[in-house]
């Protein structure tokens, strides 16, 4: 253990918080993976919108393309043309950030197109004005976990035997993991939903009726980044940043080579501590909120 | 618009038998052709007609997953795509290295393909009579994918590497980690498409021509890696060539998508009929 | 290509890990798009997406482990660790919107009692609802289910390296057989499950054959696969 190894350690971590946040804003902005299917469903039910409608084949995948794609341009520019590690990770982003714009217009451009027997408009100042927030959103994103698959495989020792791409994939598909668990939740169950009872999940009944009117005129896909940005996307960092932190940091404060066992007992040590706050999560929600008062049966312990 | 194959699925205008020969023909002969061309001029410039070839075999994907995702199969679309090509990894792989172990290096793509269909078509078998899927088209369905994942792989590999040498694709595609990328933008050029258009007035015109536009963009993307193994000009040949690809296939999907919504607007509020 | 005791038991290893992917799968408790919006218990995303989240972590640990190890139990406790952080975090978190915006208490729909803490369940499920948030029980499955596929995925990694000293090709292979094994396994669960106290669970059988065929299928080639100078 070294005092440089815990600077990188924590780097890293600080990196993949940054990552997950922009992760999760930016599948709230284009209206991404699970929540989408209200989106979707919303045209159905007789709700058109204008809100962004970005299906591309859910989180974790779509994410390991960004990053992978970042990856590999920062890789041919440092293995081919010696570029500094910072440039190439920039411009690797940038190249990443103008493939998600042309998936993400095809998406919009496709779901709405294929809605139009439910009336369902296409509206181009929607595409100009949040393609690219959502592309800005991407850049981060890529930038980050190239930097962070840069670091494993050049700087951090021991070095990552993984090529820095299928670090970068693996990478993007658990930030895309991450933020469909975890961000998800506060952009569809509290934000998509506004005229739900509060205190309860969406009622199966309410399938489909979206918001769709804002504070004033009609609510974007930008509103809901707006609202995710304060709790959804911070959680979904730190649940990112725990996760590359904490797998890294057990493996460079003991040495892997001769210090195995206690790397393994440490992070088993973690996995304990959160099993213990998760149930302390769960009973205090169970105190404060008590059972719904709707319920009719038994409730004998 | 005709209903064709009397599948039951989704409606389709172009028969998925025609697409499947044009999809395994025309990525086998592309690649041969452009081993050929590679090996008769000297030069690596024409891998670009490998990663060409490619496209193909991803709109013969793109349509087997809209004909298996048309009957919905409980966990969407990106699984499906992600088990074509993990499919194909394995199977691309195994085919380029025991033809070579076997001494009938050049035939490794066929070696591969058929050891895919086979796969592919014994895990329709078992999602069909192990899980009870019930869907009379899995088998074929999967074998569709399952090469098409493969043969998509295998382009985009030559199109990396110049060559159809196992050693060249280790050295150039694997070691470097260029097949993450491979890996991931077949995947989603293969079931984008679907994903991006489901809904019920999905068009199979504007599916498919939506899976050459994603094609054309991962072009684009294997042309950035083959700057670093092929060289400045082979890879710049194969960036433009991806971009032209691009460029008109998106310009199309997005007049498509112009004749098939209900309406195209460039600022307004919701339809008169929703207010 | 020789064939050698060894060469079995590469086989043999490829295929365990495989069935532990395919095992694993079904302890995750996802809930799919409804989980999303508080309707339904779990972690609101994809089975395979999720699964893949983890247990290519656990692949990244266990291959940085294998690096500088050549012993198998290390690797596979650190594959195994690596899946169960990553996971209980994203739980954690999730946990946490549960908690703090959406503002429900954790319940499942399937069991009257969380076989756990055995806390009574129905009082707390929303009505219109099957349940929401990630009660202890599921934790403690997604706990395990992370865990097996750490496990899986480190032991198809393990046999690989062996065979063909390329961490890199490996890799790539492991996440090729593991996104098929995590495949089958989300179509046998049809996408949502809350875990080992679900009732579809004990529909695990049924993955189990199919996993079995389609990994001895692919460990057969996997094994055949020569590293480059030794052809």
């Amino acid at each position: 253990m070294d005092a440089f190894g815990m600077g990188l350690v924590a780097a890293l971590g600080a990196l993949a918080t940054v990552a997950g946040a922009s992760e999760d804003i930016e599948s709230d902005v284009g209206s991404q993976s699970n929540p989408n299917s209200q989106v979707q469903l919303a045209a159905q039910v007789g709700n058109p919108h204008r809100i962004y409608n970005k299906a591309i084949a859910g989180e974790p995948p779509s994410n390991a393309l960004w990053c992978a794609t970042a990856a590999i341009m920062a890789y041919v520019l440092i293995q081919g043309y010696h570029m500094p590690l910072l440039f190439a990770a920039a411009a690797g982003a940038s190249l990443a950030a103008l493939f998600n714009g042309v998936m993400a217009t095809s998406a919009y451009l496709g779901r709405n197109a294929s809605q139009a027997r439910f009336n369902q408009w296409v509206y181009l100042d929607i595409i100009r004005y949040t393609t690219p927030s959502i592309m800005a959103h991407v850049w981060i994103t890529s930038f980050c976990i190239v930097l962070i698959s840069i670091i494993q495989v050049y700087i951090l020792t021991p070095h990552h035997p993984f090529p820095i791409p299928v670090i970068a994939l693996i990478w993007g598909l658990t930030v895309g993991a991450v933020g469909s668990s975890v961000g998800d939740i506060h952009y569809g169950g509290e934000r998509e939903f506004q005229w739900r009872l509060f205190g309860q999940g969406l009622n199966t009944m309410l399938s489909g009726q979206i918001v769709r009117k804002a504070e004033a005129g009609l609510r974007n896909s930008i509103d809901n980044a707006w609202f995710c940005a304060k709790f959804g996307g911070p959680c979904t960092g730190m649940g990112f940043g725990l996760t590359v932190f904490l797998d890294n940091w057990r493996t460079t404060v003991f040495d892997p080579v001769n210090q195995a066992g206690a790397a393994i007992a440490m992070g088993v040590f973690f996995v304990i501590v959160m099993n213990l706050y998760n149930f302390y999560c769960e009973l205090s929600a169970r105190r404060k909120y008590g059972p719904y008062p709707g319920y009719k049966g038994d409730i004998a312990a | 618009m005709t209903v064709g194959g009397g599948a039951g699925g989704a409606p389709q205008s172009i028969e998925p038998k025609k697409l499947r020969i044009y999809g395994l023909v025309g990525s086998v002969v592309g690649i041969y052709l452009a081993y050929i061309l590679n090996s008769v001029t000297g030069t690596n410039i024409f891998s670009f007609v490998g990663s060409l070839a490619a496209l193909f075999a991803v709109v013969m994907g793109a349509n087997a997953v809209r004909r298996v995702c048309a009957y919905g199969i409980g966990t969407g679309v990106p699984s499906i795509g992600m088990l074509a090509l993990g499919m194909g990894i394995v199977a691309s792989l195994f085919g380029l290295n025991i033809a070579e172990q076997l001494g009938i290096g050049i035939l490794g793509v066929i070696v591969a393909l058929v050891y895919s269909v086979i796969f592919g078509y014994v895990v329709g078998l078992i999602a069909n009579r192990v899980m009870g899927f019930n869907i009379p088209i899995m088998e074929e369905g999967l074998s569709d994918l399952s090469g098409a994942g493969t043969m998509a792989i295998i382009g985009w590999s030559f199109a990396i590497s110049g060559s159809l040498a196992y050693s060249a694709i280790v050295t150039n595609v694997i070691n470097t980690g260029f097949l993450a990328i491979i890996f991931i933008c077949g995947g989603l050029a293969i079931l984008h498409p679907f994903n991006a258009n489901l809904g019920p007035d999905e068009k199979q015109d504007r599916t498919l021509v939506n899976a050459v536009m994603v094609g054309g963009m991962s072009n684009i993307a294997t042309g950035v890696c083959a700057l670093l193994t092929l060289g400045l000009p082979a890879g710049m040949v194969q960036i433009v060539a991806g971009f032209a690809v691009w460029y008109y296939f998106y310009v199309w999907f997005f007049r498509l998508a112009k004749r098939d919504a209900a309406a195209v607007v460039g600022t307004g509020l919701l339809p008169p009929s929703a207010l | 290509m020789s064939f050698d005791i060894n060469t079995i038991i590469y086989m043999l290893e490829i295929i365990v890990g495989g069935l532990l992917v395919g095992i694993g799968v079904h302890f995750v408790p996802v809930g799919g798009a409804p989980a999303a919006m508080a309707q339904a218990t779990g972690i609101g995303t994809g089975t395979v997406q999720l699964a893949a989240g983890s247990g290519l972590t656990g692949l990244l640990s266990a291959g940085l482990m294998m690096s500088v190890t050549d012993n198998l139990w290390p690797i596979l406790a650190t594959g195994a660790v690596g899946a169960m952080i990553m996971m209980d975090s994203t739980m954690l978190t999730g946990s946490w919107i549960y908690a703090y915006a959406v503002g429900v208490p954790f319940a499942s729909a399937k069991v009257n009692y969380d076989p756990i803490t055995t806390f009574s369940q129905p009082p707390y499920v929303a009505p219109g609802t099957v349940g929401q948030g990630i009660p202890t029980v599921c934790y403690v499955s997604g706990t395990i289910g992370a865990a097996m596929g750490g496990i899986g995925g480190a032991m198809i990694y393990y046999p690989l390296v062996q065979i063909n000293h390329n961490p890199a090709m490996s890799a790539i292979f492991a996440i090729g057989i593991f996104m098929v094994d995590a495949v089958l396994a989300s179509w046998n669960i049809q996408g949502t499950i809350e875990g080992f106290h679900d009732p579809k669970f004990k529909k695990w059988p049924k993955a189990f054959k199919s996993c079995l065929v389609a990994t001895i299928i692919l460990a057969i080639v996997a094994v055949l696969i020569t590293p480059l100078g030794g052809i």
